[in-house]
């Protein structure tokens, strides 16, 4: 019944025509929803930026392990080979005190001096194995065992404290993708039903003149979508700046943190904050509507 | 088209707005409903629009029975009526041309169709030269015009028109009413209310009742 392709025209000029009655009022709500908006992409990019950085850790994860200095070198490649056997580990590789000294000159850079101060080399040879971070438990019970182990180094509570940040992060997203979208849905409630309430005499003409309530409602959907789409380019607007200014900051003195890449993060930004912004739209203008016509 | 039989109405606030009214409007009929102010007119015509329900009778207008019609239903009806209001009830910021399509884009017609009926319609009551004009910038003869031009671009069963003589001069009132008088057709009726009756003393081919206090008074000419 209802002819959409045919008034494309006309319930776009009436969306502008709603927008406009009220324009400073809508200019600012467009304004507070991109802050909103920006708020959640801030905090949905620090989830999605920690979870990738341990995600790659997780991924490079190793553990040290040193082995008795009664142990001779055949005795020493055995227990690697032994070790490289293990179900769940990856690789193994010998590290000899020397090379474990410099690598930490490598680490500290200008603060290797320190090092000096050492008569002998404080390192100890020890083999680096790479494993498979979901078997860590396994792999640590099965080394355990091995004659000639000594102590095994495995991060363990670093990756824990990560993994743990991590959740904590996760579970502010949820919380702040909760309040944003009751903080949207509420402003673009309240607009469309200030429209409605600006349109209230032309909204009753076209009842009597027999307009179905979804042609009377479609140009107040149409404004409810546009203000929350205006809301989310300005938020995408914004976080982008701000993350190039963050990228800007962190890749020079930080670099050892893996960052993820930043055209990966604003194509994840874009594809969460329209999607977004025309479901809050589209279910401001039905709350604002329903509630037009309890009231 | 209209049937109307020991028709009520009530205001939620106890004010009685209509009593006993019969009345039967067929096809090819031009009525006139008149009386003074307050007399119930006005509701009588709300009720043949569907803004408002009989309290008691029984009310049929095009074939429907108004005392339960409601949503689509109603919707439907309301397309086959063309309502000419008191306060012309034009969209405000919009030219005439857009106004009279406003009252098409929901039947089923396609764009062209939408706009030669509007244009058409316009010209038919000598705005041609108006057709983007807004209608903020209309005379009061000339609102009245892109009214009626509104409500018979639809091509209704039945027009109603509400004081459409009101704060016009008797040369643009008496051409109002011929112009309404126009559209009435061996499938079409008219029905309009007024309180100037020395307007339509002479309309000898339309039916006239008066209305006095929610009552029908006295029958002029033709049978209510």
């Amino acid at each position: 019944m209802l002819n959409i392709k045919n008034n494309i025209g006309y319930f776009s000029k009436e969306a502008k025509t709603i927008l406009k009655l009220n324009l400073a009022s809508n200019l600012l709500s467009i304004f507070s929803v991109g802050l909103i908006l920006f708020i959640l992409i801030l905090v949905a990019t620090g989830w999605f930026i920690s979870n990738e950085a341990i995600m790659k850790i997780q991924s490079e994860a190793e553990i040290s392990l040193y082995y008795s200095e009664e142990l001779k070198a055949a005795e020493v490649t055995v227990l690697a080979e032994k070790v490289k056997a293990t179900d769940g580990v990856e690789s193994t590789q010998l590290v000899t005190a020397e090379e474990a000294y410099s690598q930490m000159v490598e680490i500290l850079g200008m603060d290797a001096e320190v090092l000096r101060h050492f008569e002998d080399n404080p390192f100890s040879s020890y083999i680096e194995v790479k494993i498979d971070i979901k078997e860590i438990d396994n792999v640590l019970q099965q080394l355990n065992t091995l004659v000639g182990v000594d102590y095994i180094r495995d991060n363990r509570e670093v990756l824990q404290s990560l993994m743990d940040i991590e959740k904590a992060l996760r579970l502010i997203s949820y919380m702040v993708f909760i309040a944003v979208g009751i903080a949207t849905l509420v402003i673009v409630t309240h607009l469309i039903r200030s429209g409605i309430y600006n349109s209230r005499e032309e909204i009753i003409t076209l009842r009597l003149l027999g307009a179905p309530e979804s042609f009377i409602s479609i140009p107040f959907v149409l404004s409810g979508l546009l203000l929350a789409l205006g809301g989310g380019f300005l938020a995408i607007l914004l976080s982008t700046g701000v993350l190039r200014l963050i990228y800007g900051q962190m890749l020079g003195p930080l670099p050892f943190i893996p960052l993820p890449d930043q055209g990966r993060i604003i194509s994840k930004i874009v594809t969460l904050t329209i999607p977004l912004s025309i479901v809050l739209g589209v279910a401001g203008s039905y709350f604002g509507l329903k509630s037009a016509a309890e009231s | 088209m209209i049937e109307a039989r020991g028709i009520h109405l009530k205001y939620p606030d106890g004010t009685s707005a209509l009593k006993e009214i019969e009345i039967r409007v067929e096809a090819g009929d031009m009525l006139y409903l008149i009386g003074p102010s307050g007399s119930g007119k006005t509701s009588l015509l709300k009720l043949f629009m569907g803004m408002e329900v009989p309290t008691a009778g029984e009310l049929i207008i095009l074939g429907e029975s108004m005392s339960y019609i409601k949503g689509p239903q109603l919707q439907r009806l309301r397309r086959r009526i063309g309502p000419v209001f008191q306060e012309f009830r034009l969209i405000k910021g919009r030219t005439a041309l857009e106004n009279v399509m406003m009252g098409l884009r929901f039947l089923e017609l396609s764009s062209k169709e939408l706009k030669e009926q509007a244009v058409n319609s316009l010209e038919r009551v000598g705005l041609s030269h108006k057709l983007n004009a807004l209608v903020d910038n209309m005379s009061w003869g000339e609102g009245q015009r892109v009214s009626i031009a509104r409500a018979v671009a639809r091509r209704p069963a039945l027009i109603l028109a509400d004081e459409p003589t009101g704060n016009l001069d008797r040369e643009n009132a008496i051409k109002i009413l011929d112009l309404l008088d126009s559209f009435r057709d061996a499938s079409t009726a008219v029905v309009v209310t007024t309180h100037a009756t020395h307007l339509i003393e002479d309309r000898f081919d339309s039916r006239i009742v008066e209305i006095s206090n929610g009552r029908i008074m006295e029958r002029a000419w033709g049978e209510a």
